[in-house]
């Protein structure tokens, strides 16, 4: 092999080879650590969400002004809502596929120091299974006289039945089956007896980053306060959903003293939850793609240089017998070992860089597969820059040695 | 001699004119990205203020529970309750004035019946206020300390909610907070805030659209928009302190309150820690205040400085786009030492015929400097666009729910900025090309005519 030789003709050129591996050493930095954010930021993106969210209305709305009987506007809410052409079913409900909130938990034994299980409440009446059209992995729906409704300051208890999540069955028991099981919904709270187990769908943000997008309990409750009035998930018939904006809005504001939030599909809800992820981990993607093409055509311009510089070397070498691949295999391995001594340089720069990154966030931004990807990607492009320059190189004749 | 280097040097540029371009344009982009995460980051550590800065004080007292977790940084720091907020306000203290704020949300509904509501965020202060931030008025004016002991329903509206509820002058009339029906006294002018730092929320685009009273929103039980940090005893409540029971919560040890103190000068501040450790030291002797001594006195300069340190650092571009502009002057020197090279005949032919070395190194560096200032225009406008893609996507990111227009200045190119960005292109061509210059300018004299 040319070992030799070429680490000899690199001791010559010092400079230039320290330039080609300084680029490798920054390029691996830089996509290493853009690759792990960008696969940080998007893990757990863009889930089957198991709903037709094109086709389900979520709206907001609120009561202001305490004058209001709330339940009896709730039921003349319901009425409206259910008369509009279109609607094939509405419910009450406080979470928001796509959008619940921090995680609560739920407990198998009453004690203080029970074991608990991340999970996001659900509250809907009986259409809800129907609104959000899950379905029946085992056990039954709840049915209308199991819901619990009212006022929160005059309702006493809880509910009694409630049915989980495909995922949250399996998280909790396992193989076995979860039905009749008790579930505590609260630390020291009542036993809740589990009746059915229903089709995943995503929760929200929160727990999606912890990866259990599917963890839900269905709670068959209505209950209304002063600060946290329902909302209403509304189903209506394919494609019809943005076309029942207005309708929706003018049959609510017919109600004085209440203020109507916002009224949009569930693809809007999902389209929220994953905004911002998306667009940085693209944003860092694209940065990076730049700043490869950059690194390569700069490889390229520079082993070109060198060619040139060398074209009499390389004219005695074929005059001496050397073949053309021989000529090229020359600069492809010269330019291998520049790179892999950059790409070494680059694993240090990125555990340097990834340290001070993580002193103010507690997320890792390291891993080794990664970088190891990143630098088989860039080994590849160095080849691909290097190629051309040295199929040219290979070119030149044996002749040239003769000229002066 | 210098218009001469010029006409040598732009020559020399038009040589071979794609190498050039591709040093341009690596030098450009690189800039590019660089400055536009440095004006972003730039723009949000602006103090708002900035006169003011040093006088105003954001106060903090540690009465969270014996076994919490110690705090050791001020923006981590809890708020304080309400009755510390009012009793402070009471004392006698080394400050001109104090301002304490917290935050609520309503339903703005006007009288008439055919304007739809409007949701609003809230601030609940009193008039200090507006005097302690300069905060400037369209109509009317801020209410007075009088309302603030008799807890009047007033309220201040901001352009914004005015224009929705009223469109024109509403000084006098009457609209309801929820329920409450309430006189608008004044309505704030555009308020040139780089963020809305009162509440420490320091966010841009979505600010509060109504003021009201602190003791009339004690009195009428406006709901609290708060998180609230409470003793462990008193979590469970806070769904209802929130709501509904605001006696209890006046009596509870949950903090939530800001408080904002102006003073005259440092010693003041000094001053005002003392103070500050006594009324703790009063409290300790009524049982509260378990924990050891822990109070802050801080200026709004110093709590943005302490806050870009804490928050600052989260964006990974902050620590790629330098390597990447890195990389890019990496380029830019092979570049130039592949252009040089290819000149070292006609260098060692000058030189046979007499020429300096600084005359050719004044030719070079003139070259250089071209370049080093057409990448860095190019590079301003580049960032320019870098700036105009990251608004869009903040926009797109908050669902549309802030306009372009409230966040185009925390994504505008300013002169500082911009002259930043000349001076690293500049200084950074002149550094990467130092070693070429030096390579080409001491190339043999006829050396390289030996050849022809």
């Amino acid at each position: 092999m040319e070992f030799r030789p070429i680490l000899l003709s690199l001791k010559h050129n010092k400079f230039l080879s320290f330039l080609i591996s300084a680029q490798v050493m920054l390029t691996l930095t830089v996509l290493s650590l853009a690759t792990t954010t960008t696969r940080n930021t998007l893990s757990e993106w863009n889930m089957p969400s198991g709903l037709t969210q094109h086709d389900i209305i979520s709206v907001r709305s609120e009561f202001f002004d305490p004058e209001i009987i709330l339940g009896n506007a709730i039921a003349d809410d319901l009425k409206r809502l259910k008369s509009l052409p279109g609607v094939l079913a509405v419910t009450p409900n406080q979470e928001i596929p796509f959008d619940a909130g921090g995680p609560s938990k739920v407990y198998l034994t009453p004690g203080v120091e029970a074991e608990g299980f991340d999970t996001n409440f659900f509250d809907m009446d009986e259409n809800g299974p129907k609104v959000l059209d899950l379905q029946l992995i085992s056990g039954r729906f709840y049915r209308a006289n199991e819901v619990l409704r009212g006022d929160s300051q005059d309702i006493s208890g809880s509910v009694s039945v409630v049915m989980i999540s495909q995922d949250m069955a399996q998280e909790m028991f396992g193989q076995d089956s979860a039905l009749g099981k008790t579930l505590y919904l609260a630390e020291g709270a009542d036993p809740a007896q589990i009746i059915g187990v229903y089709s995943n769908f995503m929760n929200g943000e929160s727990l999606n980053g912890r990866g259990k997008s599917y963890h839900s309990v269905l709670r068959p409750a209505v209950i209304w306060s002063e600060g946290a009035q329902p909302n209403y998930l509304i189903r209506v018939g394919s494609g019809l959903a943005t076309g029942l904006f207005a309708d929706i809005a003018d049959s609510l504001y017919q109600s004085q003293g209440r203020y109507i939030h916002g009224i949009e599909t569930l693809t809007r809800t999902q389209k929220r939850m994953y905004d911002g992820r998306g667009s940085q981990g693209a944003i860092l993607l694209v940065i990076s793609i730049i700043l490869v093409l950059i690194a390569g055509f700069g490889t390229a311009g520079l082993v070109s240089f060198l060619i040139t510089q060398r074209q009499k070397q390389i004219g005695i070498r074929r005059a001496l017998g050397a073949t053309k691949w021989g000529v090229m295999r020359y600069f492809l391995l010269e330019n291998s070992i520049l790179t892999w001594f950059g790409i070494v340089l680059g694993v240090i720069l990125t555990v340097i860089q990834a340290y001070f990154m993580t002193q103010n966030s507690d997320r890792s931004v390291l891993d080794f597969g990664i970088v190891l990807y990143c630098a088989l990607f860039i080994w590849l492009i160095n080849i691909i820059a290097v190629w051309l320059p040295a199929r040219r190189a290979a070119q030149v004749s044996p002749a040239i040695v003769t000229r002066s | 001699m210098f218009s001469y280097n010029i006409s040598l040097a732009m020559r020399s540029l038009r040589e071979r004119a794609h190498l050039t371009l591709l040093m341009i344009a690596a030098i450009a982009i690189g800039l590019g990205l660089l400055m536009t995460v440095k004006t972003m980051t730039h723009q949000s550590a602006k103090v708002p203020l900035a006169h003011k800065a040093n006088d105003i004080f954001f106060i903090q007292a540690d009465n969270r529970e014996l076994t919490a977790d110690p705090i050791v940084r001020q923006p981590r720091m809890v708020y304080l309750t309400h009755r510390d907020a009012q009793n402070i306000m009471k004392a006698s203290t080394p400050a001109k004035a104090h301002a304490s704020v917290w935050k609520s949300r309503v339903i703005l509904n006007s009288l008439d019946k055919d304007v739809r509501p409007f949701r609003s965020d809230m601030a609940v202060t009193n008039a200090d206020f507006f005097s302690m931030f300069d905060v400037p008025f369209l109509y009317g004016s801020p209410w007075n300390a009088s309302s603030d002991a008799s807890a009047e329903p007033v309220i201040v509206l901001t352009k914004e909610s005015n224009a929705l509820l009223f469109g024109n002058n509403s000084v006098g009339k009457q609209l309801r907070i929820n329920g409450l029906t309430v006189t608008v006294v004044g309505v704030i002018d555009d308020w040139d805030l780089p963020s809305q730092f009162y509440d420490e929320s320091f966010r841009r685009g979505r600010n509060d659209t109504a003021f009201i009273p602190d003791s009339l929103a004690i009195k009428s039980n406006i709901m609290r928009n708060e998180r609230m940090r409470c003793l462990p005893q008193e979590n469970a409540l806070r769904a209802s302190f929130r709501s509904s029971d605001v006696q209890g919560l006046i009596n509870s040890e949950c903090s939530f309150v800001r408080l904002w103190a102006e003073m005259d000068s440092s010693g003041s501040a000094t001053k005002y820690q003392d103070f500050l450790e006594q009324y703790v030291n009063n409290q300790k002797d009524l049982g509260r205040f378990p924990r050891e001594m822990n109070n802050y006195v801080t200026s709004l300069r110093d709590m943005l400085v302490m806050r870009n340190e804490l928050f600052g650092g989260r964006d990974p571009l902050i620590y790629i786009a330098p390597l990447f502009f890195i990389v890019c002057l990496l380029n830019a020197i092979s570049i130039l030492l592949a252009k040089f090279t290819r000149k070292a005949k006609e260098v060692s032919l000058r030189r046979a015929l007499g020429a300096k070395k600084w005359v050719l190194m004044g030719q070079y560096f003139t070259e250089v400097c071209i370049i080093g200032l057409i990448g860095g225009l190019l590079g301003i406008g580049l960032s320019y666009l870098g700036l105009q893609g990251m608004l869009h996507i903040a926009v797109y990111q908050s669902d549309y729910t802030v306009s372009a227009e409230s966040l185009r200045e925390a994504f505008a190119l300013d002169w500082q900025m911009m002259s930043m960005a000349l001076l690293i292109a500049l200084t950074s061509t002149i550094l990467v090309g130092l070693y070429p210059i030096w390579r080409i300018i001491n190339v043999a004299p006829a050396a390289q005519l030996k050849s022809q």
